[in-house]
């Protein structure tokens, strides 16, 4: 029982998989996801894509407490429990929902800067869905040698 | 155009019911609306029918209204199933007002049901936020109490709002659920238990959402002028309004406020010719604890990021400057998703007619009421203003 059906998930993929958002060259408003309308000026201009950097800030988020995930996500809920979902700002304006990765629950912050890492997003009619989640980026201090 | 008057009520009480399936419940509401109109009136008046239904442990999906009027021996007339999710009968009843404001009807039935409760656990996860965006929102993991949560933090982030100001809309909301032999929760709790409840999407917990519940609600309507000849206290719709929003939270710019409410609200104002200090009882759709203080900033019962002040003051209880949810709201008196909207209309009518079943939940001398039904999360929203005499 698949939500949203195998084709309709395909057509979204250059979205889901490389953030392509669609520039509307009458206002210069960012729409995402793609759609034929703008959402700003209401116009059916013409669209110039454009490739989102995958870099933002929470704007907010929440834990999803096992038990309550929707049925998509029950193998995750099986083996990792409850998971945080947040929407981030990317810097270039539009906002986006994913789930979060490589994080510690107690540093998760409005505000927190974040990145784009491509992930298995579900499994649902024994096809593997895949698409963006977004990780803290931390500064790492590089160690050479021992 | 024509006004127009509420003649009868009727609903089932909301909750749990293994005996009872979409049928019965709804011709409960129906025979105690019918039953409501005092000097009487023989349901083959009634002209049309506008019932509200998502569908949620359906047994008929399409064509649904016609099972609907076929149960209280109503076949025959036009039937339309009107689906807005949470506020689908809100909507229902709006159809039902403007088939009569036009002309076309003398008297028309609003109504909505629900069954949730037959449906196995597994398959309810699939039902619950089918009223968010499933593309997007949905596919990341997302949950309905999860994307309240999300304004809930904003709320938090922006206007200082805490969690114990969510947990007092709870607990005022069982504290009026407590006196309402209609509610689905009929027993108060605390603010320590709300807060150390479990959590469902954090910073909501258990006693932040509300639950699913069973049953239906029916309203019966007639021309203003035609009132009197049905019943001594007709209640008129002063005014109503409706709105959307873009259906995923993501895409909208400010999650504090839900702008389909915020036009809704406005139309109705206008249309009644009052301000939001005139109002004097109010249901609101407090489906989250968080929706209900996002509810009075949008409403206009207070200025914008002022609602968690009015919680702790306690100016929405029974008693203070704005009552809000004297039925205990979606919270305690339950949320039978397509019964919610009439259900709210149910409440405002017997406050206005001073007819609250104990008076302890009776707001006194009552005389302008507001209902406030909203769809998902505020994809869709229709506000109603109701006048006593
Ligand atoms: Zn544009």
């Amino acid at each position: 029982m698949a939500y949203v059906s195998i084709p309709a998930y395909w057509k979204t993929i250059p979205q889901r998989y490389s953030l392509i958002g669609l520039r509307c060259k009458n206002c210069g408003y960012i729409n995402f996801p793609a759609r034929e309308i703008c959402a700003k000026c209401g116009k059916k201009s013409e669209f110039e894509p454009i490739k989102l950097s995958g870099k933002g800030k929470i704007y907010s988020y929440t834990i999803i407490a096992a038990g309550s995930t929707p049925p998509e996500f029950l193998l995750q809920e099986k083996y990792v429990g409850s998971y945080p979902v947040a929407i981030i700002e990317l810097v270039e304006g539009p906002k986006i929902v994913a789930q979060l990765t490589d994080y510690k629950i107690e540093e998760l912050k409005i505000g927190m800067e974040v990145e784009a890492v491509f992930r298995k997003i579900y499994e649902d009619n024994q096809v593997i869905r895949y698409g963006i989640k977004f990780r803290p980026i931390r500064k790492r201090r590089i160690h050479k040698g021992s | 155009m024509y006004k127009v008057a509420i003649i009868g009520v009727g609903q089932t009480r909301f909750g749990e019911f293994a005996d009872k399936g979409v049928k019965e419940l709804f011709v409960e509401a129906f025979l105690e609306a019918i039953n409501d109109v005092d000097k009487g009136i023989d349901p083959k008046e009634i002209e049309e029918a506008y019932i509200g239904n998502l569908g949620v442990g359906g047994i008929q999906l399409g064509n649904f209204s016609s099972m609907a009027v076929d149960q209280i021996g109503l076949h025959g007339i036009p039937a339309t199933r009107v689906e807005n999710a949470c506020a689908s009968s809100g909507f229902a009843f709006r159809s039902a007002v403007m088939a009569i404001m036009s002309g076309v009807c003398d008297v028309v039935l609003a109504g909505g049901v629900e069954k949730m409760t037959d449906i196995p656990r597994d398959k309810l996860r699939y039902w619950l936020g089918v009223s968010g965006d499933t593309e997007w929102e949905r596919l990341a993991g997302m949950t309905f109490p999860g994307v309240y949560a999300l304004m809930a933090l904003r709320h938090m982030h922006q206007y200082g709002t805490k969690r114990e100001h969510l947990a007092m809309v709870a607990v005022k909301n069982h504290k009026n659920g407590a006196q309402n032999p209609k509610a689905h929760f009929q027993r108060e709790t605390t603010l320590e238990r709300a807060l150390n409840s479990p959590m469902v999407a954090y910073p909501l917990t258990i006693f932040d959402c509300c639950p699913v519940s069973d049953g239906a609600s029916v309203a019966i309507l007639c021309r203003a002028d035609l009132a009197k000849k049905y019943t001594d206290t007709p209640i008129y719709v002063a005014g109503f309004g409706a709105g959307t929003d873009r259906l995923s939270l993501f895409e909208r710019e400010d999650f504090t406020t839900l702008m389909s409410s915020v036009l809704a609200a406005k139309q109705a104002y206008k249309m009644a010719g009052i301000k939001p200090k005139d109002v004097d009882v109010a249901e609101v759709h407090d489906c989250f604890t968080i929706a209900e203080i996002i509810a009075y900033e949008d409403l206009g019962f207070c200025k914008k990021g002022e609602g968690a002040k009015l919680i702790e003051e306690g100016e929405t209880e029974i008693g203070g400057r704005i009552p809000v949810n004297p039925s205990g709201g979606l919270k305690a008196k339950g949320h039978p998703i397509g019964a919610t909207g009439t259900g709210q209309i149910y409440e405002i009518v017997k406050q206005l007619r001073d007819e609250a079943e104990k008076r302890s939940r009776q707001v006194s001398g009552a005389e302008i009421g507001l209902t406030h039904n909203v769809g998902g999360s505020g994809g869709t929203a229709v506000v109603h203003i109701l006048r006593r005499g």
